[in-house]
C-alpha cells in the first residue's frame, strides 16, 4: 500500500485540473458530478476502487513493482487498493444494509469467498462479469470453470486459491501428524485450534469421518462432525477458535496442532521450521477467494481490465511469487520456474494429482441450510 | 391592553415551565423522527412542531423580559445536548426495543416486522443463557479485583504522594493512553505457554498451586477464564481507581491524623474516617467498571477460550455473523435492563446521589 | 507493639501499591519493547531480535498511518463539538436550581449505564433506516459525541459544584455586562474542568472500539485497524505508533505537571508573602 498516499493527491490534482478545465468550458453542475463519479464516460481516464483482503498482492517494495503499479502504468486507470476486506460476515454485515436497500457500496471489485460469493451472488447483490472485455478468462483453471457458488460462472472469478489441513508445531507434538483423528487426541488436550472458518474447521473434521464436504445438502449431513466438534470443545481438548492469527500460536507453542492454510504456513516455514503442513490421509479441503462487481458498480470496464490483467500468466506468476497461494491461472507454474524455480516445485502451491484427488471444496448451502450451519456452528464456538 | 400585559407577564413569570415543555416537545419530535414513527406528511408535520416549538421559546425569550429570560436560561443552555441525545441514544434505544419485537421475512432481509415477537427474547434467555451468567459473574470478580488493586493504589497517592502527587497518578493513567486493542493483545503474548509469566511461575514451582486454584488449567493461563478475568481488570483498572482516588482526595489529611491520636490505631481511625468518606469513590468506582465489562467481548475474544465468551460476544455474533437483529436486539435489551436494575438495586444500598 | 503493626501496615500497603504499578506496567514494558522487534513472519508477537528499523520507518505502514490520523480528526471534530454541548448541560445542572433537574442528572448517568455493545447497535439500527446519512466518518463521530456528552457534563459539574455564583453577581453590580461577565469572570472559573472533561472525551474517543466497530462503515480508525490487523498480522509499527503516543502523553503530563508545581509553590511563596505582611 505504499502507493496510496501518492495517488490520493495524483486524483485530487487530476480532479483540479478536470473540473478547472470543465470550469472552462461552461459545463453544468451535474456533468462535473459525473465526472467526480469517476463513471466510464468521462472522456480519459478510468478509474477503480479494488477492496481485498490484507496481504493478497505484490507491493511495490525493495525495488519491484507490484502488480497495482504495473497496472496502472500499462493501462492508465487510477486504481485504489485498499486492504479493508479481512472478514466475510464482518464484511456481509457492512454492506448489508446497503446492497439490501438497492443502494450502491463504493468499492467496484471486492474479494469474498467462495461461498460468501454464492450467497451474494444468490441474492442478486453482483453484476455480470464484461467478459467480452476479460479474453484471459480462457486461462482460467478447470477446477474453476462453472463452480457451484456461480453455476453460470457469469458473476466471479477466483482471486487466489487454497487447501485447508492440519498445521502443527513438532517441538511441541513430538511426532509427525497426518490424520484428523489427532485433533481429537487426548494428548494434546487444551493444545488445539480450530478455525473460525467454518466450512474449513467442519469440513476437515467431516473428511475425518468419512464424509464428503462437497456432497452434503442438509444440516443432518454434517451433525456427527458437530457433534465431535462440540464434545471436542466441552472435553477443553480445544484451546481457541482463531482467525489467521492462528500462525502465532503455532510459533509460540500454545497450539500442538490446528486446522492451517497451506499459504501461511509455506510463509512461515521458512523462519519457523518446526511449524508443519500436512494434508492429512483423509483428505483436505479446497477453498477460493473471488472477485466480483457488486450490484451497481461504477467502473465495471475498469475492473474487467483488471481482471484480464491479473489473468495474465506472467502478472498471475509475480502474485504467487509474493502470496504464496494457489494461483486459479493456467500457466503460472511455468512462469513461475523462470522467477523462482524453487517455489515452482513446491507441492504446496502445485499439489500433485494424488493430493487434488483428496482434496474437496466445501458444498454450496442454500439460505435455510447455511442459517442452521452458521447457528449451530457458532454454539460452539461460545458466541 | 392591560390584559394582554397580564397575560404576557403570567407567561413570562411562568418561563421555566414553557421551557421544560419545549424541551421536552421537541425531544419527543426528534425520537418520533428518528425512529420512524411517523410516516409521509406527518414528518412535514412533526417538523413544522419542532421548528414552531423552537422559535416560540425564542420569542419568549426576546420579549419575556429579564425575568422569563432567566427562568429560560437553563433550558437554553441544556438544549442542544439533550436534543442531541434523545435523537442519537433515546431514539436508538427505542429503535433498538423495537426491532426485538419483531421478526424478519428472511435471514438477510433488511425489513422487519414489528408483531410482539416475544420469542426473540425467550430465544435471547434460552440459549444465551450461559453467556449471560458468564458476563456478570466475570464483570462482578473483575470490579471486586478493581477495588483490591485500585484501593490501596489511590490509598497512597493521595495519603503519601506528597509532591509527587500528580506525577504518580499519571504514571497510573499513562498505561491508559495506549490503545485497549493493544494492551489486551500484550497480555495475550504475556500469559503464553512459553511466556514469562508461566516460565516464572514454574520456576518458583506456584504452578501446582494455581492450578489447584483453577486459576491455570493444565499448564496453561491464557485462554482461561482467569485470563479473561484478569484482561477485564486491567483494561477497567483506571475507571475504579480515578474515582476513588478524587474521594479520598477531598479528605483532610489532619482529620485523618487526628482520628488516629483519638483512636489511637491508625486501623480503627482508617475504618472509622477513610473508609466512609471513600464510599462515593467505591460506589462510581464499581458502576464504572462493572458496566462496561458486563458488556464487554474484546478480552474473551483475546484472552478466552471457547468456554469463557460472554453476552458481548453473543450479540456481537447475531449481529454479525447470523444477520438476527431482532434476537441481538432482544439481547442487548435484556442486558441494558439487568444492567439497570442491577445498578437501580445497588444505589437503593449503598446509594450516594452522584456518580461522576 | 501498636507501633510495629502500623509500621507493617503501611509497608504492607506500600508493597501493595508497588504490585499494583508493575501490574499496571506490565503490558506497557512488552509494548515498548515489541517496538524494537524484528518479527519473523507476520505476527509481532515472539521475540526474535532487536532493531531500531521500525523506529526509523514509523510511518511504513500506510494504512496504519491513515487510520491514526483518521482517528485524530474524528476526536479533534467530536471532542470539540461534544465538550461545549457538555459544559452547557453542567453549566445549567450547577448554575441554576430549575424544575426538571433532578429528572436529567438522571437522564444523563443513563448512557453511562448502558453497556457499549448496546449503544452501538442501537445507533446502528437507527443509521440503517435512514436515506440521510451513510455510514462512515459522520456517524462515528455522531456516535462519540453521542456517548461523549454525558461524561464531559458529569466531569464538568463534578470541577465547578464549588463555584461560588455570588461573584457573577458581583461583577454585574459593579456594571460589567452579562457577556463581559461571562468572558471575564465565569468562563476562566470554569476553563480547567472543561479542560480535564475536553481530555478525557478525547482519550475516550481515540481509543473507542466497540461503538465505532458498529457504525464505521468502510473508515477504518486506529482501533478498527488494530482489530482488523490482529486477525491477519500485526506489523511491528503498531507498537512504534503506541509508544509515540505513549511518550507524549508522557511528556504533555510532565510538562503539566512541573508548570503545575513551579505555579503551586509560587502561590504559597505569595501567600507566605502575603501574610508576612498582613502580620506587620
Amino acid at each position: 500500500m505504499t502507493t496510496q498516499n501518492h495517488k490520493n493527491t495524483m486524483t485530487r490534482r487530476q480532479f483540479l485540473a478536470r473540473s478547472g478545465a470543465l470550469g472552462a468550458l461552461g459545463l453544468s453542475l451535474p456533468a462535473l458530478l459525473a465526472a467526480c463519479g469517476g463513471s466510464d464516460t468521462a472522456s480519459g481516464e478510468e478509474s477503480l476502487y479494488f477492496d481485498n483482503w490484507p496481504l493478497y498482492i505484490d507491493p511495490t517494495e525493495d525495488g519491484l513493482t507490484g502488480t497495482v503499479d504495473r497496472f496502472m502504468a500499462e493501462t492508465g486507470v487510477m486504481m485504489r487498493y485498499e486492504e479493508g476486506y479481512n472478514d466475510n460476515n464482518e464484511y456481509f454485515a457492512k454492506i448489508q444494509p446497503l446492497l439490501g436497500a438497492g443502494k450502491t457500496i463504493e468499492p467496484d471489485i471486492i474479494a469474498p469467498t467462495f461461498w460468501m460469493a454464492g450467497r451474494l451472488i444468490n441474492l442478486g447483490w453482483t453484476e455480470k462479469l464484461p467478459k467480452d472485455l476479460i479474453p484471459n478468462f480462457s486461462n482460467i483453471e478447470d477446477v474453476y470453470v462453472n463452480p457451484t457458488w456461480d453455476p453460470t460462472g457469469e458473476y466471479s472469478m477466483p482471486w487466489q486459491g487454497g487447501t485447508a489441513g492440519i498445521a502443527y508445531n513438532i517441538d511441541v507434538t513430538g511426532r509427525e501428524i497426518n490424520s484428523v483423528a489427532d485433533l481429537f487426541d487426548p494428548e494434546f488436550k487444551g493444545k488445539i485450534g480450530m478455525l473460525t472458518e467454518m466450512r474449513d474447521t467442519i469440513g476437515l473434521i467431516c473428511l475425518g469421518l468419512g464424509i464428503d464436504p462437497s456432497q452434503i445438502t442438509s444440516f443432518e449431513d454434517a451433525a456427527p462432525a458437530f457433534e465431535k466438534l462440540a464434545q471436542a470443545k466441552a472435553d477443553g481438548q480445544i484451546r481457541a477458535f482463531t482467525g489467521n492469527d492462528y500462525t502465532d500460536d503455532l510459533v509460540s507453542g500454545n497450539f500442538a496442532a490446528c486446522v492451517g492454510w497451506s499459504g501461511d504456513v509455506l510463509q512461515l516455514g521458512k523462519d519457523s521450521p518446526n511449524v508443519r503442513f500436512v494434508i492429512p490421509e483423509e483428505g483436505g479441503t479446497s477453498w477460493c477467494d473471488t472477485m466480483i462487481l457488486p450490484k451497481g458498480v461504477a467502473n465495471a470496464n475498469a475492473a474487467a481490465k483488471f481482471m484480464n490483467f491479473c489473468y495474465d500468466p506472467v502478472q498471475a506468476a509475480l502474485i504467487t511469487q509474493y502470496v504464496q497461494y494457489l494461483s486459479p491461472v493456467k500457466g503460472v507454474r511455468d512462469e513461475l520456474a523462470k522467477l523462482d524455480p524453487e517455489l515452482a516445485e513446491n507441492t504446496l502451491l502445485f499439489p500433485d494429482d494424488a493430493t487434488n484427488a483428496r482434496l474437496r471444496s466445501f458444498a454450496t448451502l442454500s439460505e435455510d441450510v447455511e442459517a442452521r450451519f452458521d447457528e449451530e456452528f457458532s454454539a460452539i464456538t461460545g458466541a | 391592553m392591560t390584559e394582554t400585559v397580564v397575560r404576557h407577564n403570567r407567561i413570562a413569570r411562568n418561563a421555566d415551565r414553557v421551557g421544560l415543555g419545549a424541551m421536552i416537545v421537541a425531544s419527543v419530535c426528534l425520537v418520533a423522527l428518528g425512529t420512524r414513527w411517523v410516516s409521509g406528511p406527518m414528518v412535514s408535520v412533526i417538523v413544522l412542531v419542532l421548528i414552531l416549538d423552537l422559535v416560540g421559546v425564542l420569542v419568549l425569550a426576546a420579549r419575556g423580559g429579564p425575568e422569563a429570560r432567566r427562568l429560560l436560561a437553563p433550558y437554553g443552555l441544556l438544549k442542544p445536548g439533550m436534543l442531541w441525545l434523545a435523537l442519537f441514544f433515546l431514539a436508538p434505544v427505542w429503535s433498538l426495543i423495537r426491532i426485538s419485537l419483531s421478526t424478519k421475512e428472511s435471514r438477510f432481509s433488511v425489513n422487519y416486522d414489528f408483531n410482539w415477537a416475544f420469542e426473540n427474547y425467550s430465544k435471547a434467555f434460552s440459549d444465551f443463557g450461559a453467556q449471560f451468567q458468564r458476563a456478570f459473574l466475570y464483570a462482578a470478580i473483575a470490579t471486586v479485583l478493581t477495588i483490591a488493586i485500585g484501593y490501596p493504589l489511590a490509598y497512597v497517592i493521595a495519603f503519601r504522594g506528597g509532591k509527587y502527587k500528580n506525577i504518580l497518578l499519571g504514571l497510573v493513567v499513562i498505561p491508559f493512553f495506549t490503545s485497549y486493542l493493544i494492551r489486551t493483545i500484550a497480555w495475550s503474548t504475556i500469559l503464553a505457554d512459553r511466556g514469562i509469566v508461566v516460565s516464572a511461575m514454574n520456576a518458583v514451582g506456584l504452578q501446582t498451586v494455581l492450578e489447584w486454584m483453577h486459576i491455570m488449567d493444565n499448564g496453561k493461563l491464557l485462554n482461561t477464564p482467569a485470563a479473561v478475568i484478569g484482561g477485564l481488570t486491567y483494561n477497567f483498572l483506571p475507571f475504579m481507581l480515578l474515582p476513588i482516588y478524587v474521594s479520598l482526595e477531598k479528605i483532610d489529611v489532619n482529620l485523618v491524623n487526628a482520628a488516629g491520636d483519638l483512636y489511637s490505631n491508625a486501623s480503627r481511625a482508617f475504618r472509622k474516617i477513610v473508609v466512609p468518606l471513600s464510599i462515593p469513590g467505591v460506589f462510581a468506582g464499581t458502576l464504572l467498571t462493572f458496566i462496561p465489562a458486563a458488556g464487554d467481548f474484546v478480552n474473551a475474544q483475546f484472552l478466552g477460550n471457547p468456554n469463557t465468551t460472554m453476552i458481548g460476544n453473543s450479540i456481537q455474533d447475531q449481529f454479525l455473523k447470523q444477520n438476527n437483529y431482532p434476537v441481538a436486539s432482544a439481547m442487548s435489551a435484556v442486558l441494558m435492563v439487568s444492567i439497570a436494575t442491577l445498578v437501580l438495586l445497588y444505589t437503593r444500598i449503598f446509594g450516594t446521589e452522584d456518580l461522576a | 507493639m501498636m507501633r510495629k503493626r502500623t509500621k507493617f501496615g503501611r509497608i504492607a500497603i506500600n508493597v501493595v501499591a508497588g504490585l499494583g504499578l508493575l501490574y499496571l506496567f506490565a503490558p506497557i514494558f512488552f509494548i515498548i519493547a515489541f517496538s524494537f522487534n524484528k518479527p519473523n513472519g507476520n505476527f509481532n508477537i515472539a521475540w526474535q531480535s532487536f532493531t531500531f528499523d521500525n523506529w526509523l520507518n514509523p510511518f511504513a505502514e500506510k494504512s496504519l498511518t491513515s487510520a491514526l490520523w483518521k482517528s485524530l480528526e474524528i476526536a479533534a471534530i467530536s471532542t470539540l463539538i461534544s465538550t461545549v454541548l457538555g459544559s452547557l448541560i453542567a453549566l445549567a445542572l450547577s448554575r441554576y436550581a430549575f424544575k426538571g433537574s433532578s429528572s436529567i442528572n438522571l437522564f444523563l448517568v443513563l448512557p453511562l449505564t448502558t453497556p457499549e455493545i448496546v449503544l452501538g447497535s442501537s445507533l446502528a439500527t437507527l443509521f440503517l433506516g435512514q436515506n440521510f446519512i451513510d455510514f462512515g466518518m459522520t456517524t462515528i463521530i455522531i456516535a462519540h459525541i453521542m456517548f461523549q456528552v454525558s461524561f464531559v457534563a458529569l466531569t464538568v459539574r463534578a470541577r465547578i459544584r464549588g463555584f461560588d455564583w455570588t461573584l457573577e453577581q458581583a461583577a454585574q453590580d459593579l456594571g460589567a455586562s452579562p457577556f463581559r461577565t461571562f468572558t471575564k469572570v465565569t468562563f476562566p472559573l470554569i476553563l480547567p474542568g472543561i479542560l480535564a472533561a475536553g481530555l478525557l472525551a478525547f482519550a475516550l474517543s481515540i481509543d473507542d472500539f466497540i461503538i465505532t466497530f458498529f457504525n464505521s462503515g468502510s473508515i477504518q480508525t486506529f482501533p478498527l485497524q488494530i482489530y482488523g490487523a490482529s486477525r491477519v498480522r500485526i506489523p511491528p509499527q503498531i507498537n512504534v505508533l503506541a509508544s509515540m503516543i505513549l511518550f507524549l502523553s508522557v511528556a504533555i503530563l510532565m510538562t503539566s505537571t512541573i508548570s503545575g508545581m513551579r505555579k503551586s509553590a509560587e502561590k504559597q511563596k505569595n501567600a507566605r508573602k502575603f501574610n508576612v505582611l498582613h502580620r506587620k
